[in-house]
């Protein structure tokens, strides 16, 4: 491979086929400080073809992908790191999604260790927090992050989290920068949250009605691409404007919800995720029963990152339909 | 993040930030190449809604977003392949649920869903949880409990500032919190600013079943100190029950004597955030659900701490969880100011926090009594005013 011209960043992206991966993929190409960007991934994504966006086929789960990760590296003088191999669907194959995510992660930053480049962002999502009775509404980014007992789900991405952090300490000199996203929505994207709103009745917990908060999937690739050029360091919430009560958020769809007490719901839901039959676990549950809510402050402060869309509009967008007063809902609220 | 020097540090070849939360995101801003990522949509007859099932029938030209919709086939070059689409769907066989949804109103259905579904509901709420249009929604209830069947006397309302925070704090009473919701009211109906008043609510209480978010949509927080420092900041009132669940879980026998308060959190919140601390006595509340005892036997199965004995609970099943008609009279204290006494430094100071927190219930306690002197005779007057 030919080396770096001085003409600019040189950037490699894993999870190339990601939503976000893909969204930052066509901000690079478009962004002229770009000089080179990499896209790992196990298949290739959409590129412009011309473009300076090269596929590199890296498969994160193979025992040796480090050293190969290091060369990659290394040759193409990479200075920016973007990793978001990370799955947005619970899987069943759960040996895989563990060598995936959490090993995954390990062989990127034993990648990293050796060639310290300059900067590494890693794309993590709110849900480490977890949804606990003891959250208060706004989780700064220095609360404790419980994960969740018994998700692999989201224990993989929240070990992934702090072997990051662990590498941050231990190499001061590379610019380690992790974003929490809330759950993405929008019309294109497609997760465990939307899956789960497009079936037409949803579940609730009876009697529990916990503020739910999305970021819009635009405001989400841009805030990576924030943190791909910003010099920022740290873990930062991403958050959308606004919280909505998950009925309202349900209201909004016109999605059927199914009141049932909790421990029915959870029974109910064993079965439909044994048999294959939902998509959600039955640990996601406790989503809908506490708050999971995250503070963006320090985003906008240091990485200059202001959502611009609300709610309501993330959750109308997703759903197809244009507000007619989507810019000002959040104003009026504050009012 | 701060710049260094280095011209050619890729890193700061954009223009200089710092203080760029507001302008760089706007359309003048020509680093941004998509000011308006998506597209402008007409959406014409489906433009209030979609349908969501498996199919959705907005044809993808109309610009219908389907989250799950396979590769859209744009391109010219598969013209064939549309063409052979299209032949597809000439031959096809009709299947029964999905012609017969073509032919019922089912769009004008589900909008009306949608709409009913809204009913009693506004679809912005504010940080915390509160809808105002739900607030407005049991303000009747409110307004019943407050004017007809408790008769509350607001006492003090003055000293209640127009603006800013302040930080009221009160003793608490009854199995269901109707003194929380009571100083709410008082100070919506009778204060000239009629003024938010958040209630800070104890965990028990806020993961109730139906009343937790019924709690929450009228105003109700989290009693949580990150919560109510939050709250402060943004100038909002917060009325606190330092006495929380050992306040709610008096006998009738240990009526009008203030538990312990906390571990004296309000105090350091008061000094943190210098706001004020107004004190408020409510009288009438131990009367309006008198707990004779508690059962905590099962109680945890369900999720609540105990279960209450009072006169009419359980015996009468859910309506003797009714409250009984009390007579009330809430009074707000004088503010102290803490922060201007000690300064914010003080609040890592525990047993200047301990004594503090000492000092105000014991006025709070004397307020009581002074209200409790009102009243001719104990139990009768309890209830005639």
């Amino acid at each position: 491979m030919p080396s770096t011209s001085a003409t600019g960043r040189v950037v490699a992206v894993t999870g190339a086929c990601t939503y976000l991966g893909g969204e930052l993929l066509r901000r690079l190409e478009e962004d002229p400080r770009y000089g080179r960007v990499l896209a790992l991934d196990i298949r290739p994504p959409a590129l412009t073809p011309g473009g300076k966006v090269e596929f590199v086929k890296v498969d994160l789960t193979q025992p040796t992908v480090d050293g190969e990760l290091a060369t990659l590296l290394q040759q193409n003088g990479v200075d920016t790191f973007v990793h978001g191999a990370f799955l947005s669907h619970p899987t069943h194959a759960v040996e895989w999604a563990h060598e995936l995510e959490d090993v995954g992660t390990m062989h990127v930053l034993n990648a990293c260790a050796g060639i310290e480049p300059r900067r590494l962002v890693m794309v993590s999502t709110t849900l480490v927090y977890g949804a606990h009775p003891k959250n208060p509404n706004f989780l700064t980014e220095d609360a404790e992050l419980r994960g969740h007992r018994d998700s692999r789900f989201v224990n993989d991405k929240l070990r992934a989290e702090k072997q990051v952090q662990r590498f941050a300490k231990e190499h001061p000199d590379v610019e380690v920068c992790i974003l929490r996203f809330a759950p993405i929505l929008g019309p294109s994207v497609s997760n465990m949250y939307t899956r789960f709103f497009t079936r037409p009745v949803a579940p609730v917990m009876l009697g529990h009605d916990p503020l739910l908060q999305f970021v819009h999937e635009q405001d989400a690739a841009h805030a990576l691409q924030r943190a791909v050029e910003s010099r920022a360091t740290g873990p930062f919430n991403i958050i959308g404007k606004g919280v909505l009560p998950y009925s309202t958020v349900l209201a909004l769809l016109g999605r059927v919800p199914v009141p049932m007490p909790p421990f029915v719901a959870r029974q109910i839901s064993k079965v439909l995720w044994a048999t294959q039959l939902s998509g959600s676990p039955p640990s996601f549950l406790d989503f809908l029963l506490y708050l999971c809510v995250a503070d963006g402050a320090r985003a906008q402060r240091e990485l200059g990152f202001l959502p611009r869309l609300s709610i309501k509009r993330t959750v109308l967008d997703f759903l197809g339909v244009a507000p007619e007063d989507g810019a000002t809902d959040v104003a009026r609220a504050q009012a | 993040m701060t710049d260094d020097d280095d011209p050619h540090d890729p890193h700061d070849a954009r223009a200089p930030r710092g203080g760029a939360a507001d302008d760089w995101y706007g359309e003048a801003d020509p680093r941004v190449p998509d000011a308006s990522p998506w597209p402008e949509r007409d959406l014409g007859f489906y433009g209030d809604d979609v349908f969501l099932g498996e199919e959705a029938v907005v044809p993808e030209e109309l610009g219908g977003v389907h989250s799950m919709a396979p590769p859209t086939l744009e391109d010219a070059a598969n013209a064939e392949l549309r063409e052979l689409e299209r032949r597809v769907e000439q031959h096809r066989t009709p299947a029964f649920p999905i012609d017969l949804r073509r032919r019922l109103p089912l769009e004008g259905l589900w909008r009306r869903w949608r709409s009913l579904a809204m009913w009693g509901r506004s679809d912005v709420v504010d940080d915390f949880g509160r809808d105002p249009r739900a607030g407005a929604r049991w303000e009747w209830l409110f307004e019943f409990l407050y004017s007809k069947w408790f008769r509350v006397e607001a006492l003090g309302l003055a000293n209640i500032p127009d603006k800013g925070r302040a930080l009221l704090v009160a003793n608490h009473a009854g199995t269901l919190p109707y003194d929380s919701a009571m100083v709410m009211h008082a100070v919506r109906r009778d204060h000239p600013a009629r003024r938010d008043v958040r209630p800070l609510v104890e965990d028990t209480v806020f993961h109730l079943p139906f009343l937790g978010p019924v709690m929450n949509r009228i105003g109700g927080v989290r009693a949580d100190p990150e919560n109510a420092e939050r709250l402060l900041q943004k100038d909002e009132l917060v009325a606190v029950f330092p006495e929380g669940e050992k306040g709610m879980g008096k006998l009738w026998r240990d009526r009008y004597r203030l538990q312990r308060f906390g571990r004296g959190g309000f105090v350091k919140l008061a000094l943190r955030t210098n706001a004020p601390i107004i004190p408020v006595a409510v009288v009438g509340a131990e009367e309006a659900a008198p707990m004779l005892g508690k059962v905590t036997w099962f109680a945890k199965n369900i999720g609540i701490p105990w279960i209450p004995v009072t006169p009419t609970f359980p015996w009468l099943g859910p309506a003797g969880l009714l409250p009984l008609p009390s007579k009330w009279y809430v009074q707000f204290g004088a503010p102290i100011d803490l922060g201007r006494a000690y300064g914010a430094a003080a609040a890592e100071d525990r047993l200047l926090v301990n004594r503090l927190a000492d000092q105000i219930r014991t006025q709070i306690q004397t307020m009581i009594e002074e209200l409790l002197g009102r009243r001719r005779s104990p139990v009768l007057s309890a209830f005639l005013g």
